[in-house]
């Protein structure tokens, strides 16, 4: 019995009321259960989503606000998945947004439903992740920081940043070079020298 | 002045109200402007030009104004955020000319510190760049709906982005309110007739490509040809516009992403490598006729190791050729006993065939085997010059001889202080780089030109050796096999093919450049390998093997150089003098032999400087033709009839570059075509007061009342009771949402907000993000402390996630999910930020105006919101409360971003650094110690320190 109940800790529990619907053939990287919950699915100890088609509710406008009102306050996250399978979205998604926001929910928008799947996934697998893929850690290596830096500048690419390498050797050089240095490298055209160069010359604030 | 300038003045004159003027371009729109600025009187009002994007056109306008009339006191002075408040009123009210930037005024206008008046008019000089919800045209109608005696003038020189879209004149004649549309095309006849009066002498010279050009080019068009045909098997494209021909322009990528944006997520990642590919092609192209042999074969190197395993054309049959023959306008192989290695070139044709898709190793094993028991390759320097280099320097020296022969007579004429013909030979090439090489081609020669580039090239590639024994890595193939990596990508690491061709010549390259290293500098130019033409009679010998099917490409038509034809310049702010005009004297120290050639003046064409008219040169050599450059040497010779004036043109011949030029003709008269027919058919509603009517009256009133906030309480309106407000950041005016929101009848209050883009009651505050916004700043990390402080200092934070109306509407196709959960996606991310961030709300917005209506029912039953709270909210106290400055505006924004980016830079010592050292390449020289002291750490100052000075890795 305990070992189930751990099973039912790391799966996603599905209510019963989405039996029958597709999108349950795409949660394929997490494992599900049908369950007695008051949510559609219940996602963490407090985190749940509902599910909405966007077609159910031009027929059903009411649906999603009871619904949320069924939830109360049991959860930290209530997520609106919100399968958006209309052509004309304008009106009807702007009702979801407002009752979602007005009512404390996160608005999540698939367009298929691989994607809702993934998004039940996601959100299940990362219960417990830190935050740090969002929050601008990146590639490490020396390449992508370079390139990471000088395509702030508009316009920089790929392949001028391999040309302002072997151009100049080095970061601090590339920082230093001369508008006519950098008018040399080939590919580098009249405007990104101008951006280059600003960018590494004027002072970082313009009013003293 | 040139009359037609008179004609266009006249006529835009007539009406009151304003109106939209197209003229070719090179017809000197600056002038244009300047002549019309010279009109305006003080009693009339302050006048404002929306500063240009181009800071040239702006400073062109200023130096006629001050060339046309000399006592013209009212020299435009430029309104930014700099200038205080109450200093802008003063002279809003001066009745004189200004240049604004649209930013700034818009938010004056909205904020009620301008008179509008006091305002007499206003002028566009971009009118191609608007849109509906574009600032200008929001300034346009606020503006329209203080002051309707007001004029608004509105310019654009590029006539066919005038015409892309559906009837975008008519558009952007209502939402500028003006009734009139005036069409000056290079055809017109008062144009026409004027500048074909007394036409400058011309000398049209087609110089024959070499033959590696040429192959080059065919190659680069079959190559091209191929990619347009993969495109239209994807069935996504209109094929009628997949043509070769208009591949050749800038403007196909428009028509093609015009067509895919919409469908962009369904489009696999072959079909979007495709279109940047043909990019990359188009860029080559022009490349080759601006680039010298060792530049182009650098450039290509560069562009395999940056672009090798996605690119589709890479692999294409003919790429092989791009690279083999730019290899071979540089330099050939030889056995050390002196034999050419002709089997090189040709088993490397047969195995471009073999190999697609069949095994590298034993191909290269082939060829390896009977090279492998000779002696080793050794280079043979070709370093083939631009053609067109020789055919200048004939030019050079005719000139002179004409100098000298009327030598006497210009002393003469000189002597009598006419400067009908001052002799001065003004040099037009394209760029920059282009002026310093032919310089250099001229002061030093070609020859010793040449050497140097091969020296540096040569450089590059030692370098790479000490690189590739460091790092263990199989070198990518320097040269032409290289681009076969991609078929087999992962080459089994140091095997037998080690003695391969491609490893010997690898061998060869860097054997040359280290017995370059130590030869003494001046040595190489008094022995030159091969005379002059050296690279052709070699080439003869190739030429069974490499040109198999004929020379000459036919229908190959225009490159349009990328970036190229944007007119900023970092010549802008300098003064013209000193920086454009590069002179040197006579250069005949250079060669001993040589005829003497005639002091040369350079321009680079994208610098964008009234040159002629500083120069007022006698002989004109066009060396990268262009229409508008070509129309400004018309337009200074209609102004100086009296000016014997001689221009030479140099084209490649059967070039693209002289295709491009015609189709840039025919593409602008089309344009004008359509203009002429759109003209006859428009429809400008008129009200009786004469005045335009862009939108409907009772919007209008609603505008001026939103305007006024002494009567924002009178009413007018129908729909809603009170009157919404939503307090916008400064920065936000870069976007249209503003203009959105104030078109759906929102009271718009620019403040500069520490959090938050929109805050739309007390409670709601709004991040927004347009797609690639709301990627980036997942990747940089920003979204996540902006949603950090937000959700600290709000009730309901919001992340607003705005789609594009023409693109599609969702991130991704169901085909490109993937099967697991991958940090990268941004279904991740998104859910990790919910997770995170429990109370931030989400919208996904479909438009801008989707936008708009979500805001209004948002704030439906909520308080409005408080702008001085507003504004303080995250402020650090210590700063106190912010002053009613543009932010943005007073600080370098890429540098700070720049900055943030470098490894030991944090969020919490960034500040301490920009307040300690003023820029970035001062950064760049600050010791260790001092950089310790900024960034609060030596760990953080090393890494930083590290990463500036360390060895960029060489891969070529």
């Amino acid at each position: 019995a305990s070992s189930q109940v751990a099973q039912s800790r790391n799966a996603i529990l599905v209510s019963h009321r989405q039996k029958g619907n597709p999108l349950l053939k795409h949660i394929r990287n997490v494992r599900w259960t049908f369950a007695d919950i008051v949510c559609d699915y219940l996602l963490g100890q407090s985190s749940c989503a509902l599910y909405l088609s966007l077609r159910y509710h031009l027929l059903h406008p009411d649906y999603l606000y009871y619904r949320i009102r069924e939830l109360q306050k049991n959860f930290k996250l209530r997520v609106v998945l919100c399968h958006v399978d209309v052509e004309d979205v304008k009106k009807p998604l702007l009702e979801v947004t407002k009752t979602a926001l007005l009512h404390d929910c996160t608005l999540l928008c698939g367009w298929s439903l691989e994607e809702c799947g993934r998004y039940l996934e996601t959100i299940k697998v990362y219960e417990n992740k830190p935050a740090d893929i969002i929050q601008g850690q990146m590639d490490t290596d020396y390449l992508s920081r370079l390139t990471h830096a000088l395509t702030t500048v508009r316009h920089v690419n790929k392949t001028d940043v391999v040309t302002l390498g072997t151009t100049f050797g080095s970061l601090s050089h590339i920082m230093g070079a001369s508008m006519e240095d950098l008018a040399r490298c080939p590919g580098i055209g009249e405007r990104k020298v101008k951006r280059l160069f600003d960018t590494f010359h004027e002072p970082f604030k313009r009013l003293e | 002045m040139v009359q037609f300038h008179e004609h266009i003045i006249t006529e835009l004159l007539e009406d009151c109200n304003g109106g939209l003027v197209v003229l070719s371009s090179g017809l000197s729109l600056s002038k244009l402007v300047s002549s019309l600025l010279l009109l305006h009187t003080h009693s009339e009002g302050t006048l404002l030009i929306l500063s240009p994007s181009s800071a040239t056109l702006r400073s062109r306008i200023i130096l006629n104004l001050k060339t046309l009339n000399p006592q013209f006191t009212q020299i435009p002075s430029e309104i930014t955020a700099d200038l205080p408040a109450h200093h802008r009123h003063s002279l809003y009210s001066s009745g004189n000319v200004f240049f604004i930037t649209p930013r700034i005024l818009i938010v004056d206008l909205l904020t009620n510190k301008i008179p509008t008046s006091m305002i007499s008019g206003i002028i566009i000089l971009n009118a191609h760049s608007l849109t509906e919800t574009s600032t200008e045209a929001f300034i346009v109608r606020i503006y329209r709906s203080l002051n309707r005696a007001g004029y608004v003038r509105a310019f654009s020189d590029k006539p066919h982005a005038m015409v892309s879209g559906f009837a975008k004149a008519e558009r952007t004649m209502k939402f500028l309110h003006v009734r009139r549309l005036h069409l000056w095309p290079r055809f017109q006849v008062y144009v026409s007739q004027e500048l074909e009066r007394d036409p400058p002498e011309v000398v049209d010279i087609r110089v024959p490509m070499t033959r590696y050009m040429v192959g080059i080019q065919k190659a680069i068009v079959e190559v091209m040809d191929a990619c347009l045909k993969e495109m239209r098997k994807t069935n996504k494209v209109d094929v009628e516009d997949l043509t070769v021909e208009n591949g050749l322009f800038k403007s196909f990528d428009e028509i093609v992403r015009r067509q895919l944006d919409p469908i962009w997520h369904t489009l696999g990642l072959k079909t979007k490598q495709l279109v940047s590919d043909l990019k990359t092609l188009r860029k080559l192209l022009d490349y080759l006729v601006r680039y010298d042999a060792v530049t182009y074969l650098k450039y290509l190197d560069t562009l395999r190791v940056s672009e090798s395993f996605r690119s589709v054309w890479l692999f294409a049959e003919a790429s092989y050729k791009i690279f083999d023959y730019a290899k071979k306008r540089v330099y050939h192989l030889v056995r050390s006993d002196g034999t050419k290695v002709r089997e090189v070139s040709k088993s490397a044709k047969n195995k471009k065939r073999k190999v697609k898709g069949d095994n590298k190793d034993s191909e290269e094993a082939d060829d390896g085997t009977p090279s492998s028991s000779n002696a080793g390759l050794v280079l043979e320097e070709v370093l083939e010059e631009a053609p067109k280099w020789k055919v200048l320097r004939e030019i050079l020296e005719e000139i002179e001889e004409e100098r000298q022969k009327q030598g006497g007579l210009t002393e003469e004429l000189l002597a009598e202080g006419k400067d009908t013909d001052n002799g001065i030979v003004l040099l037009a090439c394209k760029d920059e780089r282009s002026c310093l090489q032919i310089e250099e081609c001229i002061f030093k020669s070609p020859k010793q030109v040449m050497s140097e580039e091969w020296k540096k090239y040569l450089l590059s590639k030692v370098q790479l050796r000490d690189i590739v024994h460091k790092k263990k890595k199989k070198p990518k193939d320097p040269k032409g096999f290289g681009i076969l990596d991609g078929v087999t990508p992962i080459a089994p690491a140091q095997n037998a093919e080690t003695s391969s061709i491609s490893k010997q010549e690898h061998d060869a390259l860097l054997a040359a450049a280290s017995g370059l290293r130590d030869l003494p500098e001046n040595h190489d130019f008094e022995d030159p390998p091969h005379p002059d033409f050296g690279g052709r009679g070699r080439g003869k010998g190739k030429r069974k093997a490499g040109n198999k099917k004929g020379p000459i490409v036919n229908g190959v038509s225009e490159v349009h150089s990328g970036s190229r034809e944007a007119s900023t310049s970092y010549k802008a702010e300098t003064s013209v003098d000193s920086m454009v005009l590069v002179k040197h004297k006579n250069p005949d120290t250079a060669t001993a032999n040589a005829k003497p050639l005639p002091p040369v003046h350079f321009y680079a064409l994208e610098s964008d400087q009234p040159i002629l008219d500083i120069l007022k040169p006698s002989i004109v050599i066009v060396y990268h033709p262009d229409v508008a450059f070509v129309r400004e040497i018309e337009v200074y010779k209609a102004e100086n009839p009296s000016k014997k004036l001689k221009v030479y043109f140099l084209f490649y011949e059967d070039s693209t570059e002289v295709q491009k030029f015609e189709a840039s003709i025919r593409r602008e008269n089309g344009a004008f075509e359509s203009l002429i027919r759109q003209k006859s058919m428009m429809m400008i509603p008129v009200d009786q007061s004469g005045h335009c009517l862009g939108m409907d009256s009772t919007f209008e009133s609603d505008l001026s009342t939103s305007q006024n906030s002494m009567t924002r309480k009178a009413g007018g309106r129908k729909e809603v009771d009170k009157e919404m407000q939503v307090i916008v950041d400064m920065r936000e005016f870069m976007s249209s949402l503003p203009n959105v929101l104030h078109q759906k009848g929102m009271r718009i209050i620019p403040v500069t907000l520490e959090v938050g883009d929109y805050i739309l009651s007390p409670l709601i505050c709004v991040e927004r993000k347009s797609i690639q916004d709301l990627f980036m700043s997942f990747t940089s990390g920003r979204l996540y402390h902006q949603v950090e402080t937000m959700v600290r200092y709000y009730r309901i934070p919001v992340l607003l996630i705005e789609f594009s109306q023409d693109k599609s509407f969702s991130f991704q196709s169901a085909s490109d999910i993937g099967d697991d959960v991958t940090p990268n996606s941004i279904i991740s991310k998104l859910s990790l930020l919910a997770l995170h961030f429990p109370r931030l709300r989400i919208i996904w917005s479909r438009s801008l105006h989707a936008t708009a209506e979500i805001f209004a029912a948002l704030k439906a039953n909520q308080d409005e919101p408080d702008e001085t709270k507003a504004m303080r909210v995250g402020v650090p106290s210590e700063e106190g409360i912010v002053e009613d400055d543009v932010r943005a505006e007073n600080y370098n924004t890429s540098a700070v971003e720049f900055l943030r980016r470098l490894p030991g830079v944090t969020d919490s010592n960034y500040r301490t650094i920009m307040d300690g050292c003023k820029s970035l390449a001062e950064l760049a020289l600050l010791p260790l110690e001092k950089l310790a002291e900024l960034m609060g750490g030596h760990k953080a100052a090393r890494t930083l320190r590290e990463f500036l000075d360390a060895k960029y890795p060489t891969l070529l």
